[in-house]
């Protein structure tokens, strides 16, 4: 393992330990904010790890996020929290491997497209199966965990997320993902499992997501399809991870965090026009700064 | 159950109306992408707009909707200039490669999907909208439809055909092929971008306004009623194959037929699953699509 | 010297008339909610339920304030966008409630949305009344401090069930949205039919967005039955409505569930809905303050409330006002006050036990002639029905 980054999972770690003491230090508002802060960590970091490296632009992340969110639903009753969200993770990441060995080898933009419509698909199936076995549409959760778990929970998610978005960039693997992203035939003419890196690659960045869904289900009460996929997920997890800059590994984080409180403190005080300006954002940040702020950075956190 | 042949003759005429409905979205997004390559997730924000400005010429000025139509087609043409010249022009000029063109084109689209959505609903509110027309009950060959759902169907198929016209016998149709086929190669034989794309771009949209005004006769106008449209739009162009005008009139009547069998043949709940699996399934067999060069 | 004096005094003098009001006045009752502005549960809630908070905040600072135990404040609204998000919805109200520590508090949109804010309801201890909240799973949490205001599934579909007995109706077909809302009507429709006698003949469900139904009621059609139900949700009940007609499908008894109430409806439907009934409550030839609550909103929003729920939102907030008047601003005291009191509203008396609303019954309404006539049951009624009904037109 190199020095840079020991170092950097040096930090990240640090970084997490302090975090680790806001439950008895804000009010359940501020925790909540929090919460929200480290979630578009988590959710941007893994998405950059695959898309940003990769350039194969995925908008599906609100399905694996709400396959997690089911995986919480069906299991908490007879699974503990602890092992729920791992296995939300783990099946969102099963789901993403069938779905990658079935279109990855299309081109970026088909690719794109199926994934915009994926959430709706998961849904209806979802819907469709509770509706005919179940005969129920909505899971409600009696039994949660308390806040300070949860928000330890998704902490550790955020953790290991961005851990691993750094230990993938500078493997082996990471270079095939990016060696896709830069000229794909090329990298298949030099021996790169292109396909197997690319499905590898989409898995494990669904599988954040779906531990994040799994975990953060918990504090809705209520589980139903059409709340949990959301696809206001997918697109805000985009557009963190564009502004900060997808082939960064600093970028993301920091562009989860300023976003998070700027979207919270605009709803608060601009309560209609803000999604317009979230809109505007978008296009002004791809027209002017294409490789999003964090290309504005230098050095180690730019490249790490 | 007395099943005949008429009621079999009526669920394909069925499918066809709602696809034909499909394939009018899809035909500007076609254009847009086809030419440009350009990945315009907001398409069916300009349906909605159009069928809002349909309704409120209706509702306040007492306009017939087929009459303000025309109106509405120019006006979401003009509006089509100025997005492009606002947001996309500068994509197609700076991208290294067409990837970063489709990437950058649909990232933009997202923000503009929740611009124009969002300033649909600070104008309009969130409220339902509807109003009547054309609900007479249309009999043909001893089936019946509604007169505004057969509008919709004619005008999309009419509309598909003198898009098909326009770009195999005219000179400026053939110059757009032209350009799809070899953009270096249209240029050095004198075919101007700077014309041609914004252009298309504005009749993708115009498309787009058209037939958000038809659906506003048929179905209810809420701010939100765009998005299901582009995500089918999307899969119809794909099915289709990319940039094929008759690929999209194709991929279109063939979606709402495989939506209005596969529904009777399972259950109405599965339209989703069907409507994705044909996709993945037309996808793996034929990659570029069931009608592409 | 003089001058600098006089000035100064006179500084004095306006500072103190400017701000001798405020500190006369007493603080205001702030009232914090969030409420879908944005995404697909605005639709409902711009409709029916805000417009109710906005539209009784003014009457009420117009007639000098909430009486709270006798002395008189200003009312304060602080309404957020919950975006239609139930991560929104939970950590708004955990600001509202834990960090702004506001008066009292109005509930969101929807079942959703309100199962998001039970436990935070209950943590804080705040009283909530509910005008868009159904479900025995909702009321199954037995949350001491969330109140339901609307009918739940099964009186509603009791009282359909009880009409079309009435009228000899003997088979039925039935379809339902494949949501929590259109899963559990259905559940209720069986039993109360099948207590009825009523032999459901066809039952299906769709998805929510479907854009075609045709198939599936030509196949109904087909079977002939004396009364069609759909359990749908505004979209579904549009459509399923002018593609009966298209079809000339026409049984002596048509329901569709949540829509019908809404104005636009009728707008929309124009001649089409005459004979059409669904789930509504009120309208505005039901008594003198139901008629006036219908004026005011239509003179502030220019637009009519729904024939549902958007009056349970109005009484809700009468009760609210009523329970105030007499328990003040402690919460404990306040919920008591709402679960063991009996309030007169605009949709009659309102009266709790375990949070459900056990006074207002199931109510089947018609359109006839443009208004939303309540047809059953017989003490409420405002019109006799039209059974059966009459040809498309």
């Amino acid at each position: 393992m190199n020095t840079n980054l020991r170092q950097t999972l040096g930090a990240v770690l640090a970084a997490g330990c302090a975090l680790a003491a806001l439950p008895w230090l804000l009010s359940d508002f501020l925790l909540s904010l929090a919460l929200s802060c480290l979630m578009y960590v988590a959710l941007a970091s893994s998405w950059a790890m695959f898309s940003g490296a990769t350039h194969y632009l995925s908008l599906a992340t609100s399905a694996f996020f709400g396959i997690g969110a089911y995986v919480t639903a069906w299991g908490l009753g007879t699974l503990p929290y602890a092992l729920a969200v791992p296995l939300g993770g783990v099946i969102a990441a099963l789901f993403a491997a069938l779905v990658g060995a079935a279109v990855l080898h299309l081109r970026g933009a088909y690719f794109a497209v199926l994934t915009f419509g994926l959430g709706e698909l998961v849904r209806h199936a979802i819907t469709y199966f509770e509706k005919t076995y179940a005969k129920t549409v909505g899971r409600v959760l009696t039994e949660v965990p308390e806040a300070a778990t949860v928000y330890l929970t998704v902490l550790a998610i955020a953790v290991a997320a961005v851990a691993a978005n750094a230990a993938v960039r500078t493997s082996r693997f990471g270079l095939a993902l990016a060696g896709v992203g830069a000229d794909e035939e090329r990298a298949q003419t030099l021996g790169v499992n292109t396909r197997q890196a690319k499905i590898a690659g989409f898995a494990l960045s669904a599988f954040f997501a779906g531990a994040l869904g799994a975990a953060i289900a918990v504090r809705w009460t209520y589980i139903e399809p059409l709340s949990v996929f959301n696809p206001f997920i997918g697109f805000q997890t985009v557009l963190i991870a564009m502004i900060g800059g997808a082939q960064t590994l600093a970028g993301p984080v920091a562009s989860a965090v300023v976003f998070s409180l700027a979207t919270e403190l605009l709803r608060l005080q601009f309560p209609y026009a803000y999604l317009m300006l979230l809109g505007l954002l978008l296009i002004v940040l791809v027209l002017y700064l294409p490789g999003g702020i964090g290309s504005l950075l230098k050095g180690r956190w730019a490249r790490a | 159950m007395g099943v005949s042949m008429g009621f079999w003759l009526e669920l394909a005429a069925s499918g066809l109306i709602t696809g034909g409905i499909y394939a009018l979205v899809a035909l500007g997004l076609n254009l847009q992408y086809g030419l440009m390559r350009i990945m315009n997730i907001s398409h069916g924000e300009f349906l909605m707009l159009g069928a809002y400005l349909t309704w409120l010429a209706h509702t306040v000025l007492g306009v017939n909707p087929l009459l303000s139509l025309p109106a509405v087609a120019l006006a979401l043409f003009v509006l089509g200039l100025v997005v492009y010249r606002l947001c996309f022009r500068a994509i197609a000029r700076g991208a290294p490669s067409v990837e970063v063109i489709e990437a950058r084109s649909l990232l933009i689209g997202f923000g503009l999907m929740y611009l124009v959505q969002n300033a649909a609903l600070m104008a309009w509110g969130a409220d339902l909208r509807g109003y009547s027309f054309l609900t007479e009950v249309v009999e043909v060959g001893g089936a019946r439809f509604a007169g505004n759902r057969l509008l919709a169907f004619g005008f999309a198929v009419a509309a598909s055909l003198a898009l098909l016209a326009l770009l195999r016998w005219t000179i400026v149709g053939k110059a757009v092929r032209a350009m799809m086929q070899s953009p270096t190669g249209a240029q050095l034989v004198g075919i101007d971008t700077a014309v041609l794309h914004p252009v298309v771009f504005g009749a993708g949209l115009a498309l787009a306004g058209v037939a958000g005004g038809l659906l506003s006769m048929v179905y209810e106008i809420t701010p939100s009623m765009g998005e299901p449209y582009t995500v089918t739009a999307l899969i119809v162009i794909v099915l289709g194959g990319l940039g094929s005008a008759a690929g999209c009139l194709a991929g279109g009547l063939l979606l709402g037929l495989v939506e209005a069998f596969g529904m009777h043949f399972t259950s109405p709940s599965l339209k989703m699953l069907l409507s994705y699996g044909v996709f993945i399934a037309v996808l793996l067999a034929r990659p570029k699509g069931l009608f592409s060069r | 010297m003089h001058q600098a004096t006089a000035v100064k005094t006179l500084v004095a003098a306006l500072l103190a008339a400017v701000l001798a009001p405020a500190w006369a006045q007493d603080a205001p009752v702030r009232i914090g909610y969030a409420i879908a502005r944005s995404g697909p549960w605005a639709l409902g809630a711009q409709l029916t339920q805000e417009p109710n908070y906005i539209l009784w905040a003014d009457q009420v600072n117009a007639a000098g304030g909430l009486s709270v135990k006798g002395k008189k404040r200003k009312v304060e609204l602080v309404g957020f966008d919950d975006r239609s998000d139930a991560e929104t919805v939970v950590r708004t109200y955990e600001k509202l409630m834990g960090s702004d520590k506001v008066d009292l508090i109005l509930p969101p949109w929807g079942t959703g949305a309100n199962f998001a804010v039970m436990p935070v309801v209950q943590k804080f201890g705040y009283p909530m009344i509910a005008p868009t909240a159904t479900g025995r799973k909702l009321l199954g949490m037995k949350n001491p401090y969330f109140f339901a205001i609307l009918q739940q599934p099964d009186r509603m579909m009791n009282a359909l069930a009880e009409f079309l007995k009435a009228r000899n109706v003997q088979t039925a077909a039935m379809i339902h949205v494949d949501e929590l809302f259109g899963l559990e009507q259905a559940g209720a429709l069986e039993e109360a039919f099948k207590e009825k006698g009523i032999r459901i003949i066809e039952k299906k469900s769709y998805p929510l967005g479907v854009k075609d139904l045709k198939p599936v009621l030509n196949d109904i059609k087909a079977k002939n039955p004396d009364a069609f139900i759909a359990l749908s949700y505004p979209p579904d009940t549009f459509l399923v409505t002018a593609q009966a007609r298209e079809l000339a499908f026409n049984p002596a008894a048509f329901y569709a569930a949540v829509g019908t109430a809404f104005p636009v409806y009728r707008d929309k439907m124009g001649p089409a809905a005459e004979g059409v009934m669904g789930l509504g409550t009120w309208n505005p030839k039901m008594s003198a303050a139901a008629k006036s609550y219908f004026d005011a909103h239509v003179a502030k929003f220019n637009k009519q409330p729904d024939r549902w729920a958007s009056a349970h939102a109005y009484a809700a907030l009468q009760v609210m006002q009523r329970a105030v008047e007499k328990a003040g601003l402690d919460r404990k005291a306040l919920r008591d006050a709402i679960a063991n009191g009996e309030f007169d509203t605009i949709i009659g008396k309102i009266r709790f036990r375990n949070g459900e609303n056990v006074t207002t019954p199931g109510v089947v309404s018609q359109w006839q002639s443009g208004e939303f006539e309540v047809v059953w049951p017989p003490d409420r009624a405002t019109s006799p029905a039209l059974h059966p009904k009459p040809a498309w037109r």
